[in-house]
């Protein structure tokens, strides 16, 4: 197919096209980290398939066509769903708060017949889409400085207060974070962000006096005094880090990882995987994959750079974001730089619900990337 | 959808704007992943000595093993106490079992009645998470592997083979010996503020009793370490050979007793109450120190069930007690050795006569067995004559008595290894003032009954067994051996003392009046040995346990046994050529003469047909010519007799 061809109107609306406009390379480096969780869960299940490995090959499997799928469908509908799912979302966290499943003493879940989720999934993607859809319609200087910030600040406050009231601050975090990237990456004045980042800081100390429970104090004082209980719950970063620190260069081998084989890392399959990887395959192992989560950030990144709609820039460097913060976390984490928090380690973690939100996100960026030059409608005076 | 909503330069603005913003955005990212990496060359590249030391720590766990307990063995070598294999079972709870139905499916392999498994599912749900509780000891080999092989389904369940001890001669050496059993909170309360964690291991056992308790340090080891892996869980999943730490076994201890002796001893008393010790009377060892009735020491190993305890505990016989160094009794006329040789110290002329005609009047009416005639001092401790010997107590005085007495011995305490000695008493003057202050006055009338080993007089067949061997010997204040070596280490001889400071032939006098007692005295006949030329010395005693007076003590063996008197015997063998010394306390035995002389003889017996020496005399082979030193073989072995010799054909010599 020549680029001539693709100039053609109607060209890029055929199907086959718009796979082949797909960034395979990114599923390839995609697909290589979920190798190496399937690798690692096989590993820790004591060279069995059972009871994670297949799971986790299988559901990348099924996230993967359900990704290519989304990556098809036009960004135009991505757009005109923005609204309604960030509404579905807010509505359906009212209701978790409301009816609720508590399960050791959060109240995250909603039964749905013999099925249950957690909204805030939703959440982290429903508030990519609507702060994207509301930039797309409001110029560079309301962007900057204006009263009209008020609006993507309750847009993003009302999901973070809910989901921190559940409560479950990691996530509330994430979505604040992924938030506040997409508020700074479509334009906000540099003073607001310096005001931003001084007022976070200066509340913190009342925060984490006043507003977090006992059991997340003690997670962040563990964090910063790990020989304060190492047994209790400083035990998960201690045990990380000594999984990590005993990997060396090279690791101990496949399979031969006392740490993680003998239990002594805990949630070995899903938040602290990355430290059963470091054990086993050492330093050189551990950049290796770095290098892949590296790789994908760019190119998720690139996407939204290419972009000929705010819509789609915003979109993708939102779900970029998202991506990039669930390393971040989920690294320092492990590595001891932050207080376990419960963020997976997207696509090498072992759990359902966070691999279908990501891949989700990337169909979005896929999508994004397929349909660049579409130009989206403006949402303006329709909504706001 | 053609018409533009926004002006051409807005859109182009807004795009700068994140075009920068998004490079940034990748800077930080950026920033953030070397960060990690960062973070993980420093974990991995210079922290990971450390790291892997504490992964080692986690990974590896060393369980103790509690060291093979030292043998005890007797003077000739044979096995006391020692230690043989045992298959337990044992079931520890754990996260994902069942406790009740682990037992229920123990109970179709070893025999498990309704009550203890009851009792067992309180134990095991009561016990700390993952420490062993036993289910069974001694399984057979058929149970052990039936377990075995379906230990993998049964989660907590562990059959091992542990070590438990065992006395293989039951209740012979009990008293002396104890026993080890499992440890209580005392014994770690004695242990002080940091006791031993071997302390805490399920199979570990204490010694409790005897020469068990007294050595348990010595007997314990050093126990070992087995290295196993363990998971986070401190379940084991390997075990790891190559790192085990050996235990070091504990100490042989060899006593200075003699089986065969011991046994016989034994054997004499069956269902008597009493003691006998023998010490040989040339270095203090004690070749027999036997408490009967004795007990199954095996069973306390075991542990005892409260109806059986209530037995032992509760039968007026006091199978529990040590009778030759806890129970002291009056030493009855035993003493009038002690009472003569005062005497003779104390410038008495044993050719003193007074006149036994069955009655003495001294404050009251003192009466004698018989009426033994005119009796000058050696005929007196041969016929025992009690009316001579409260003349001869009151010529000298209680004080000179409990001097001469306390030079052999009695009331004193001795470091022979084991706890639980009474003192007794020797009284005095001085101890009268003391003990009875409203009455303190030595009134005459108390000299006589000290006289005949009588009043406060209280010893211990121990004592009056170093009493004998003190008299035997005849120069050493001989100490009593019971620890001949421990670990190889030879103790301290019992000749290793000063001499005593008596006059010899006052000592060589009494030994004369005792051969009279055996031979002519009042045990004539019954203490002669049967073995020829050798023959024993002794004394008879004879102590009044209950005053006869109010009707209540009973003479000789009629009446209830509680009542009657104990039999003493005490001697020496061979009495031209002192080596063993004997004291057998028969508790209500009746006549010294009667019950404690026999069995004194057949102890003593065993002991004399064990000596090689004495055998020779017994045996007395027709002496042959000595022999020229070149028809010896090489082995040094005489070939034949001479005559033979010279018709063989000589060395070297092709054989026929």
């Amino acid at each position: 197919m020549t680029v001539s061809a693709l100039t053609r109107p109607g060209e890029r609306d055929r199907l086959i096209v718009k796979l082949s406009e797909i960034d395979w390379l990114f599923v390839l480096v995609l697909s290589l980290i979920a190798g190496a969780g399937s690798l690692m869960l096989f590993s820790i299940a004591g060279s069995s398939w059972q009871p994670w490995a297949a799971t986790h090959a299988v559901r990348f499997g099924l996230c993967l066509v359900l990704m290519v799928g989304l990556a098809a469908i036009d960004v135009r509908v991505w757009f005109a769903l923005a609204y309604p799912v960030y509404g579905l979302g807010v509505l359906l966290l009212i209701a978790v708060a409301i009816f609720g499943d508590t399960r050791l003493g959060a109240t995250r879940w909603l039964a749905v017949g013999s099925f249950s989720f957690q909204p805030s999934e939703v959440m982290k993607l429903g508030i990519v889409l609507a702060l994207a859809r509301l930039y797309h319609g409001a110029p560079a200087d309301r962007a900057q400085l204006s009263w009209w910030l008020l609006i993507p600040a309750t847009m993003i406050g009302v999901p973070v207060v809910l989901v921190a009231h559940q409560p479950d601050l990691g996530t509330a975090m994430l979505i604040a974070l992924t938030g506040a990237s997409i508020v700074v990456l479509a334009g906000l004045s540099w003073k607001i962000i310096a005001a931003g980042v001084i007022g976070v800081l200066a509340t913190a100390p009342p925060f984490f006096l006043f507003v977090m429970h006992d059991y997340q104090r003690e997670r962040v004082l563990n964090f910063m005094h790990p020989e304060r209980d190492p047994s209790g719950t400083g035990y998960h970063s201690l045990q990380s880090m000594i999984a990590l620190g005993s990997g060396g260069l090279l690791g101990k081998g496949y399979g031969l990882g006392s740490q993680s084989q003998l239990n002594f890392l805990p949630e070995k399959q899903t938040d602290f995987i990355f430290a059963t990887l470091a054990e086993e395959f050492g330093f050189v192992g551990c950049v290796s994959v770095l290098v892949l989560y590296g790789a994908a950030i760019y190119m998720a990144l690139r996407t939204s750079y290419l972009s000929h709609s705010h819509f789609g820039r915003l979109a993708a460097a939102g779900v970029t974001a998202t991506f990039t913060l669930y390393v971040m976390i989920n690294g320092a984490m492990v590595m001891g730089l932050a207080p376990v928090v419960g963020v997976p380690m997207p696509m090498l973690s072992y759990g359902g619900t966070v691999m279908m939100t990501v891949m989700i996100g990337f169909g979005l960026v896929q999508s994004v990337r397929v349909h660049r030059y579409s130009e989206v409608t403006s949402g303006k005076g329709s909504f706001v | 959808m053609t018409q533009p909503a926004i002006f051409f330069e807005e859109v182009n603005e807004r795009q700068g704007v994140f075009h920068r913003r998004a490079i940034l955005m990748g800077a930080f990212a950026g920033l953030g992943m070397t960060a990690l990496g960062g973070r993980l060359a420093y974990l991995q590249l210079f922290e990971t000595q450390r790291y892997e030391k504490l992964a080692t720590s986690n990974q590896f766990n060393f369980k103790l093993l509690p060291a093979p307990r030292g043998v005890i063995v007797d003077r000739n070598g044979a096995v006391l106490a020692a230690n043989r294999p045992n298959f337990r079972l044992m079931v520890a709870r754990d996260k994902d079992m069942d406790p009740e139905g682990t037992i229920k499916t123990l109970a179709l392999f070893v025999p498990l009645d309704e009550v203890r498994q009851r009792r067992l599912l309180k134990d095991i749900n009561s016990a700390p998470k993952r420490s062993p509780v036993q289910v069974m000891e001694d399984m057979s080999w058929e149970q052990f592997s039936a377990i075995n092989v379906r230990a993998a389904e049964l989660p907590g369940v562990t059959a091992d083979m542990g070590e438990v001890r065992v006395y293989p001669h039951g209740g012979a050496f009990a008293h002396v010996i104890g026993y080890v059993a499992k440890v209580n909170k005392e014994d770690v309360d004695a242990a002080g503020p940091n006791p031993d964690p071997i302390m805490l291991h399920p199979s570990f056992r204490i010694g409790k009793q005897g020469v068990e308790k007294a050595f348990d340090l010595d007997l314990r080891g050093k126990p070992g370490a087995e290295k196993v892996e363990v998971d986070a869980n401190g379940r084991q999943v390997r075990e790891d050979p190559e790192g085990n730490i050996p235990s070091i076994p504990g100490k042989e201890i060899q006593l200075t007793l003699d089986l065969d002796v011991q046994l016989r001893a034994e054997e004499v008393f069956g269902v008597e109450s009493g003691a006998a010790v023998v010490m040989d009377c040339r270095n203090g060892d004690i070749l027999c120190m036997y408490s009967g009735p004795s007990f199954d020491a095996n069973k306390f190993v075991r542990g005892l069930t409260g109806a059986e305890y209530r037995a032992l505990a509760g039968y007026d016989h006091k199978p529990l007690f040590n009778k030759a160094l806890t129970a002291t009794y009056p030493p009855g006329s035993t003493f009038k050795t002690m009472v003569a040789l005062a005497a003779l110290e104390h410038g008495y002329n044993p050719a003193t006569v007074h006149v036994c005609t069955g009655h003495w009047t001294f404050g009251r009416v003192w009466k004698c067995d018989a009426v033994h005639g005119a009796q000058d001092l050696k005929s007196a401790v041969a016929t025992s004559c009690d009316i001579y010997f409260y003349q001869c107590a009151l010529a000298i005085g209680p004080d000179k008595i409990a001097e001469t007495a306390r030079k052999f011995g009695l009331g004193e305490i001795f470091d022979i290894g084991i706890p639980g000695q009474k003192k007794g008493l020797v009284p005095d003057t001085a101890y009268k003032r003391r003990r009875f202050p409203k009455d303190p006055k030595w009134h005459p009338g108390e000299t006589p009954s000290m006289g005949i080993g009588q009043g406060y007089t209280n010893l211990n067949p121990l004592q009056l067994c170093v009493m004998t061997a003190r008299i035997a010997n005849g120069q050493k204040a001989l100490h009593p051996r019971l620890i001949r070596s421990i670990g190889g280490v030879e103790q301290k001889s019992g000749a290793a003392w000063g001499d005593l400071p008596v006059n010899r032939e006052h000592l060589t006098f009494l030994r004369e009046a005792m051969k009279a007692v055996t031979t002519v005295g009042t045990a004539a006949r019954v203490a002669d040995l049967g073995l020829g030329p050798v023959k024993m010395a002794g004394k008879t005693g004879t102590a009044q346990h209950y005053s006869y007076g109010g009707g209540r003590g009973v003479h000789g063996t009629a009446g209830a046994w509680a009542l009657r008197d104990h039999a003493w015997f005490v001697a020496y063998a061979p009495f031209d050529d002192p080596k063993y010394a004997i004291a057998v306390l028969v508790e209500h035995g009746g006549f010294g003469a009667a019950a404690a002389a026999p069995r004194a003889r057949e102890i003593m017996r065993t002991v004399l047909l064990k000596d090689p020496e004495v055998m020779q005399r017994v045996q007395s082979p027709t002496p042959l010519p000595d022999l020229p030193p070149e028809i010896q073989t090489e082995d040094g072995l005489p070939d034949a007799p001479a005559p033979i010799q010279a018709a063989a054909p000589a060395p070297g010599a092709p054989a026929a």
